[in-house]
């Protein structure tokens, strides 16, 4: 049977629109050379990161955390940690960091298993608080809000950003295959009634623990590249605020879908670059758009699209003998 | 042999037994009927029964190993597969889609369970929305896709609930012919309704419960005019 189970072309479709979305990314450079647009864009692609591994959760297993940021941040600061008291540089610090996250997000998905909507989304955002105080005031340990040093990686800012756009295509075409086979329907069973899946023989326990450890490592790896790209880690990493910008870049570019996330973080975080002028306006425009797209457009930009290419092709055109 | 064996199963909420030690069994290739007034408990046992809900006291056994008390999931593998009296699908997924998940996740392989839905898709008529959200499908075509999820493996005990209700005559006919087929084929099943001429018709045995316990078990046209059963239903005859 042709291309994998379940509803495949969609997905085929979303992953081709992430992968030229990408490949524009991919030849941006040549256009923009100035090193502080390259470096927006890296910080976008760090964005697109958390926002793929938010979808995970919220998107395919309808599980609604407020933790990406805070997961970010444990990645950081893994890396940060042993960068600054053993020196290690990414080789180590990036596999720990991916390690140490998806520890903790495997204990705390068995923590949340039974909660659901705002129960899960109270008690991920209270873990996210406790996680950003206890860094933030161990001082003797983490030197709290004074940050750390992180050794970078390289010494150009573009291996950088094509080191950061591998990886969020790695992580991409990772996440097509996962869907795509049996893992796609299963979460996708969980997102849309947890107990119709478990009554089919789903193993609801192990798939979302499955989902929520690996969207945890996945913001794990984010944080620790960008530690390594900043050459320094704080506790504002794990900002509610920030997590909110993750999540308005989902909802904008399309929850649900594979192309959304990237797309989505993409265009927030560069067009949030013009407005940072006007202080925290951003907010408010963000905040605003997602509103009109969570009343208005639920499938974000993508769907947007697609109701848009569905309505070109039904335009009346001469009839041909070939329709039906 | 007796395939499935309930045996003084108890489950009160709050103050109310919904359910009083209860106690039948099924054997194997049986087609059981169980019936009973509104609140007699049957939805209650078939939770029980499907894992979704743990008995305050007494035991399940299929195939002589005690179930009490395993997660849905498990009794899914197990073979104990039901259908919800309120229709639960997938609506977000297409309707092959929604029966992908039932095959796959008994471990069927992914090109065996594409078949099998097929076939199930066909079997039951719904080939023209196969590729339609569930969410787009009728309250009927719903009850037939749930249906057929339990199918897509045969399950060692099929349990269920209501599957005729607020369902159009014609797709009643579609999910009786299937049933009686895989009777005859040896299938066991477990089946709640209040639609009575198709317990008559369908069901050679059938279990009728009030207030939690079983007041009749016996043939079927013996437990419709069993004076017990009459006066559940319609209350005492006035003095």
């Amino acid at each position: 049977m042709a291309g994998g189970i379940g509803t495949g072309d969609r997905l085929r479709a979303e992953f081709v629109a992430s992968f030229v979305i990408l490949l524009l990314v991919a030849v941006l450079p040549a256009f923009v050379t100035n090193a502080y647009w390259q470096g927006v864009v890296v910080v976008s692609m760090y964005f697109a990161l958390l926002a793929v591994a938010w979808n995970i959760l919220a998107g395919y297993t309808g599980q609604f955390s407020l933790a990406p940021a805070a997961f970010g941040m444990i990645g950081a600061y893994t890396t940060g940690l042993l960068s600054y008291y053993y020196g290690t540089g990414a080789a180590i610090g990036v596999p720990a960091a991916i390690i140490v996250s998806g520890g903790i997000g495997l204990a705390l998905g068995r923590i949340v298993l039974r909660l659901r909507g705002p129960y899960l989304a109270l008690t991920t955002l209270s873990f996210a608080e406790i996680m950003r105080l206890v860094i933030s005031n161990s001082i003797d340990f983490t030197r709290g809000d004074l940050g750390l040093n992180v050794l970078g990686i390289f010494e150009e800012r573009l291996a950088y950003y094509y080191l950061i756009l591998a990886v969020l295509f790695a992580v991409q075409a990772g996440l097509y295959y996962l869907l795509r086979a049996r893992a796609g329907l299963y979460l996708r069973a969980i997102r849309d009634d947890e107990i119709a899946a478990a009554s089919r023989g789903v193993k609801i326990v192990w798939w979302k623990t499955f989902a929520f450890t690996l969207s945890a490592a996945i913001c794990g790896l984010a944080g620790a590249l960008y530690g390594h790209f900043a050459q320094f880690v704080s506790p504002e990493l794990g900002l509610l605020s920030q997590t909110g910008i993750v999540i308005s870049m989902v909802v904008i570019g399309g929850l649900g879908t594979l192309v959304g996330p990237v797309g989505g973080a993409l265009l927030v975080y560069v067009l949030s670059e013009f407005l940072r002028d006007v202080g925290n306006a951003q907010l408010v425009v963000f905040a605003f758009l997602v509103i009109v797209f969570a009343r208005f457009f639920r499938q974000g930009l993508w769907g947007l699209l697609l109701a848009a290419v569905g309505f070109w092709r039904a335009r009346p055109v001469a009839p041909s003998p070939a329709a039906k | 042999m007796p395939c499935l064996v309930i045996d003084r199963v108890s489950k009160s909420f709050g103050g109310v037994k919904a359910l009083d030690a209860a106690s039948f069994s099924l054997d194997a290739g049986e087609l059981v009927g169980l019936i009973g007034p509104n609140g007699s408990g049957k939805t209650t046992l078939i939770n029980i029964l499907s894992g979704h809900l743990a008995a305050d006291s007494g035991s399940v056994a299929l195939d002589d190993e005690p179930i009490s008390g395993l997660r849905p999931e498990v009794l899914a593998r197990r073979g104990v597969l039901r259908m919800f009296q309120l229709t639960r699908a997938f609506p977000r997924m297409s309707a092959l889609d929604n029966l992908l998940v039932a095959g796959c996740a008994l471990g069927l392989p992914q090109h065996e369970a594409h078949a099998r839905a097929l076939g199930l898709i066909e079997d039951l008529r719904l080939t023209r929305i196969m590729h339609l959200d569930a969410a787009q499908l009728s309250g009927g075509q719903l009850k037939l896709l749930e249906f057929g999820s339990c199918f897509m493996v045969p399950p060692r005990i099929a349990l269920l609930d209501e599957p005729f209700a607020a369902v159009h005559p014609t797709l009643k006919e579609i999910m009786a012919g299937f049933i009686r087929r895989r009777h005859a084929a040896g299938q066991t099943f477990l089946l709640v309704s209040h639609d009575m001429p198709v317990i008559v018709e369908l069901c050679p045995r059938t279990v009728c419960m009030n207030a939690g316990r079983v007041i009749a078990d016996e043939a079927t046209r013996a437990v419709l005019a069993d004076p017990v059963v009459i006066e559940a239903y319609l209350g005492e005859a006035a003095i």
